[in-house]
């Protein structure tokens, strides 16, 4: 029995282009501070 | 002038190699040694083997971005290293024989090694299952694919695995991405009910990866990636068994072994298990001539660098430091390994033992943007040791972050994709005391469209940047 499940509200999100514009912003957000770290090393 | 010599170009020989052309390129020579006249960007293979793209969109010809960044193109294949006098000796391509390439500096890039013998039955060439690991591989893939296809469009039950061909494979989200493609595929064929798909690995659970897994924060709740692997697969009906090491391949049949010693057989219509990696297994002489190997290279013919090797599993996952910062050879200090070419201290993942005494466990990933990353700092400090006589540049796998995204179909409209942003690839429990050992900002998982950009975006800004076009040094690894 698993304790998450993915349901047909989070599917919808999953395609909806609003909401995964931001989830795309935010990707890039996150592997920009990590590049920020790596290329100052 | 200085001699540096790249042995491989794959992303850590190439990224290595544009670095080193455009500060040295002019000056010094810089010579890179490579088996094929080609760059294939290895990540979209995964897409090739389910038909989803061209070969050709995947390669690109190395000459001519070497004439443009004053880089000197062997092509053939490294034998052996003169650690002592400093050359590679070099099987020529075009039949040429035997060449001698002078060193005053050298980085082994090489890749893996497919060691497809490591498993009996394994493999595309002597064996029975497919792989995707090179491009020739991929397109056998899909051929061998197409024909299960085919055979389910005449009313045919097909079954599927997909995962690791050896109890210490790696690459398992290589992998998962191929099965989830393949799932995809079936999708819109209208074929998925008449396959079953099984995920066959040696992981310790679900969603490990080789990197003992991650943990993520979903609002007020932390998420496990074995939770979140574990939704994936019941979404789509995919069967899994893990804590699998696989023993021999024979025709329809996989035999392998459990975490409880427990043998067993998997039968199968169409299987791409990824092999187990080795070393590039050079050999290495000193100037009398005496095989130096044992001094160079592991047991499976990894390069030693500058790690911390033999310390027990709990006493590595609390010592960062154990992972290599330079990757250069201790004793032969103008000799610097890249990529999966290095040694690893010990792996990620804990490690597994079985009451028959087979090592299940999986080996640390090290492709792709880890393998450029590790390129770039070689090279940086291969040029600061040019020009200044010493090193500026440092990053252990514990202080690297990588992103695995694992594609769901290429549509750009309706396609999806399973994100893993990880930092750092290695826990380290000192900068970041939380259970996890890592960035909990940037390390993230989730599955949607945008993870679809973000896979095509790499692709298409990873090709432009390893033909070393305009802006390319500005593209991050």
């Amino acid at each position: 029995m698993t304790t998450f499940e993915i349901t047909e509200k989070d599917a919808k999100k999953m395609n909806n282009k609003i909401i995964q514009l931001w989830r795309f912003i935010m990707l890039n957000l996150k592997i920009l501070k990590a590049v920020d770290h790596s290329k100052r090393s | 002038m200085t001699n540096v010599v790249v042995i491989g170009s794959g992303f850590a020989g190439q990224t290595a190699a544009l670095y080193l052309g455009a500060a040295l390129g002019k000056k010094h020579n810089i010579t890179v040694i490579n088996k094929y006249d080609i760059f294939g960007y290895t990540p979209s293979w995964v897409w090739v083997g389910v038909g989803q793209m061209e070969p050709e969109k995947t390669i690109f010809k190395l000459k001519p971005v070497y004439d443009k960044f004053h880089i000197n193109f062997v092509q053939g294949t490294a034998q052996s290293i003169y650690v002592d006098d400093q050359y590679v000796l070099v099987d020529s391509a075009d039949g040429g024989g035997e060449t001698k390439i002078p060193y005053d500096y050298l980085i082994i890039a090489t890749g893996a090694k497919l060691n497809f013998s490591g498993t009996p039955g394994l493999g595309p060439h002597d064996g029975y299952t497919t792989s995707i690991c090179s491009l020739p591989h991929a397109m056998d893939s899909r051929d061998r694919l197409f024909e299960a296809m085919a055979r389910m469009e005449k009313g045919e039950k097909q079954k599927i695995v997909v995962g690791a061909g050896h109890p210490g494979a790696t690459c398992q989200g290589a992998a998962f991405e191929y099965l989830t493609n393949i799932h995809k595929v079936l999708e819109k064929k209208g074929l998925r009910d008449k396959a079953e798909l099984l995920w066959l690995s040696n992981e310790p659970q679900l969603g490990d990866f080789g990197v003992r897994g991650l943990r993520v924060r979903k609002g007020d709740r932390m998420l496990t990636s074995e939770e979140f692997i574990r939704a994936v697969f019941e979404l789509y009906g995919i069967k899994w068994q893990v804590q699998t090491g696989v023993r021999k391949v024979e025709p329809g049949k996989i035999y392998w072994e459990n975490y409880d010693g427990a043998e067993g057989e998997t039968e199968f219509d169409f299987a791409m298990l990824i092999p187990q990696f080795l070393g590039p297994g050079f050999t290495y002489y000193d100037k009398e001539g005496n095989d130096v190997t044992g001094q160079m290279a592991n047991k499976g013919g990894f390069v030693l660098v500058d790690a911390i090797y033999g310390l027990d599993w709990d006493t590595l996952a609390d010592t960062p430091e154990a992972w290599p910062a330079v990757y250069q050879n201790r004793k032969y200090k103008n000799i610097f390994a890249a990529g999966i070419a290095f040694a690893p201290p010990g792996s990620i993942s804990r490690p597994f033992v079985n009451p028959n005494g087979l090592s299940i466990t999986a080996a640390p990933p090290r492709t792709g943007m880890i393998s450029g990353i590790i390129g770039r700092i070689v090279a940086l400090n291969v040029i600061d040791l040019v020009k200044r006589g010493r090193m500026t540049h440092a990053e252990r796998m514990t202080e690297m972050f990588a992103a695995c995204i694992a594609s769901m179909g290429d549509s750009l409209w309706d396609g999806s994709a399973a994100t893993i942003v990880i930092y750092p690839v290695v826990p380290d429990p000192r900068t970041y005391p939380n259970e996890e050992g890592r960035d909990l900002f940037v390390t993230d998982m989730e599955m949607g469209l945008a993870g679809a950009w973000m896979k095509r975006m790499i692709h298409t800004t990873f090709m432009h940047k390893l033909q070393g076009r305009i802006g390319w040094q500005y593209i991050p690894e």
